[in-house]
């Protein structure tokens, strides 16, 4: 127990009271735990009407290289969201962290801001940006860039352009708590012993930051995997992901079975990113 | 002699405890929940049904905001414990439910204002509260001439402005089913517009979810879409230019209908509620900007802005069996997932 204690970072030799842990351990149990079994076992009935078990819903699942495709886009979608997030962080966490804590406060303002704007209204904000006579678009036939608008909203790199900006301050967080972390004489001693900027940044800034950008890459892949209504809003019918196909095979076509297939795939598909974060965080420790 | 142990004591605190997370419902006397359709509808029935009810029957109805589909989801999903008592559906879902046995029968005479509702709009199971007509909507500033049909909707200038949607919702699917006859198929024969949407996919202005499409429009990512009377109504009143065109084939109707949920708290205040809705005072209000609803009572007097001049106008619309419809829809959306995607 006071190892437990230790290990958690708690008072070694202070006991744990497993009462304490009770309440959410029941409610764990009660409100994931349980659903998740009910949905494993609605996913092997073989028809939509849930009176025959067998794998026809694993069969058809996975054996349609149109839904293999779909796995495969939605896992790209959250890789394309952590890489675009992570390319605008980390020069504005290194402009925050060289900054006054006057234009730290104004950053972290910034930053925050969006969390306090739900998701749909930040969604349909990227309508009125994204669209053929919206805001960007106007803006580049304006300055005479192009001719004719650009068709950005229902295409991949529309969404990955709002997603980019919805889940940024989930990647920024942990990585402007990391930064201000950071000793400083670090980056100093490897600048006066001759290193570049760039060799200073990928020598001794990244491998210390590391941690902070797994944890915003963790939920930033998270959220933009399972962005339901940024994928049917932005990406429209045109581009087809596991939340948007769950949805329409559960409530529309009332395949449950299917969807269960398609619920577990998504919830596996997040955690192997997850854990494929988690073991590049311990790799970069061990290196 | 029975014993309670602290253990059993517990347990059952903690089951009572449980039982009072769960959501409460209105069971009272004089009080219903009703399902309603987010956005307008809900605007529609807080502001006029709910007051319309309360005057004329002293009764409070809760809304539980739900698209039909959730509605018919919900429903299944409680396994006989009904999460509200009085559902509003659309063909589609409302076939698929009465399917699954999930309403109680209705009997007319207990609606004072059955009688003002044309023959055939009230059922052994449900009431229509609504006409829903479905044509082509437009921008008359972007096309020097107005489409005609659902043929033009494939041709240039409009496909390359056009918004489509799929077989998720009810006038997406009447819309294709429409297409499909005037390419040569019909409502067990989507070949022909498979075959065509194919061609039009990559031309099209947006593939979207069918409640994207109204901000698609306001936006001008699109300029031509099929869609409902009230939508039209709706953008018309914030300023969009947008026009509605019956297709030479015939403007789709279908209703819209209440049902009361099978094993409902209060099937009496139910009554009440689908009472109210019908009537002439509330019909006549619905058909008001910014609602738009097409009305179903005889009494009311058709006002301007509806795309309809007399409710004489609904029997010669377009109608479809949603009965055949039904059972082919997974096999369509499943298709127009694989077809019609990027």
């Amino acid at each position: 127990m006071a190892a437990a204690a230790a290990a958690s970072g708690g008072v070694p030799g202070a006991r744990v009271d497993w009462r304490l842990a009770a309440p959410l351990g029941l409610t764990y149990l009660a409100f994931f735990a349980a659903p998740f079994a009910i949905l494993l076992g609605i996913s092997f009935y073989a028809d939509a009407e849930q009176t025959r078990l067998g794998l026809d819903s694993w069969t058809k699942f996975y054996g349609d290289a149109f839904y293999r495709k779909v796995i495969f886009d939605t896992l790209k979608l959250g890789v394309f969201a952590v890489l675009a997030t992570t390319l605008l962080a980390y020069p504005l966490a290194l402009v925050f962290r060289a900054s006054g804590p006057r234009v730290q406060r104004l950053l972290i303002f910034i930053i925050l801001m969006p969390l306090l704007t739900s998701v749909v209204i930040r969604t349909f904000a990227w309508i009125v940006i994204l669209a053929r006579e919206g805001v960007l678009n106007q803006t580049l036939m304006g300055l005479g860039l192009t001719a004719t608008p650009l068709n950005l909203l229902q295409t991949e790199l529309g969404l990955v352009i709002a997603l980019t900006q919805i889940e940024m301050p989930l990647m920024l967080l942990p990585l402007l708590t990391i930064m201000n972390q950071m000793d400083q004489n670090l980056v100093d001693a490897s600048r006066a012993l001759g290193a570049s900027k760039w060799r200073t940044f990928f020598r001794v800034i990244l491998p210390l930051t590391l941690p902070g950008w797994i944890a915003g890459a963790t939920l930033v892949f998270a959220s933009a995997t399972t962005a339901f209504i940024s994928q049917s809003v932005i990406g429209g019918a045109r581009l087809v992901y596991l939340p948007s196909l769950i949805w329409q095979q559960s409530m529309v076509v009332y395949n449950w079975p299917f969807a269960a297939v398609a619920s577990l795939t998504l919830l596996f598909t997040v955690l192997a990113g997850i854990m494929a974060l988690g073991w590049l965080g311990r790799f970069a420790r061990t290196s | 002699m029975t014993q309670i142990n602290r253990r059993d004591l517990l347990a059952g605190a903690g089951a009572l405890g449980l039982a009072s997370l769960l959501p409460m419902r209105a069971s009272a006397a004089g009080s219903l929940t009703a399902a309603i359709y987010p956005g307008t509808w809900e605007e529609a029935y807080r502001g006029v049904v709910a007051p319309a009810l309360k005057k004329s029957a002293g009764i409070d109805v809760a809304f539980d905001s739900l698209f039909a589909v959730d509605q018919v989801a919900k429903v299944r999903a409680a396994r006989g414990v009904p999460p509200f008592d009085c559902f509003v559906l659309d063909p589609g879902p409302a076939a698929a439910a009465m399917a699954a046995g999930l309403f109680e029968p209705i009997d007319a005479s207990k609606l004072a204002n059955g009688p003002k509702v044309p023959a055939g709009l009230i059922t052994s199971h449900g009431v229509t509260c609504n006409a829903q007509v479905v044509g082509i909507a437009y921008n008359p500033k972007k096309f020097a001439t107005p489409p005609k049909g659902w043929a033009d909707l494939f041709k240039s200038p409009y496909v390359e402005r056009l918004g489509l949607t799929g077989f998720q919702t009810t006038f997406g699917t009447v819309s294709i089913i429409e297409m499909a006859k005037v390419f040569g198929g019909s409502a067990t024969n989507v070949e022909p517009v498979f075959a065509e949407l194919k061609k039009a996919v990559s031309k099209a202005a947006a593939v979207a979810a069918p409640a994207a499409m109204p901000g698609l429009f306001q936006q001008g990512q699109i300029d031509i879409m099929y869609t409902n009377t009230n939508t039209v109504a709706t953008l018309k009143g914030r300023g969009v230019d947008i026009e509605f065109i019956k297709p030479e084939t015939g403007a789709i109707t279908f209703q819209t209908t209440l049902h009361i949920v099978k094993g409902a708290d209060n099937v009496a205040s139910a009554y009440k509620y689908i009472d109210a809705a019908i009537s002439s005072e509330v019909q006549a209000e619905l058909q008001k900007q910014p609602y738009n609803m097409v009305p179903i009572n005889k009494d009311v007097k058709l006002v301007e802005t509806l795309d309809i001049k007399s409710l004489d106008e609904l029997a010669t619309m377009v109608t479809h069996d949603w009965t055949v419809i039904n059972p082919q829809r997974a096999a369509w959306i499943e298709r127009f997932n694989k077809e019609i995607t990027k």
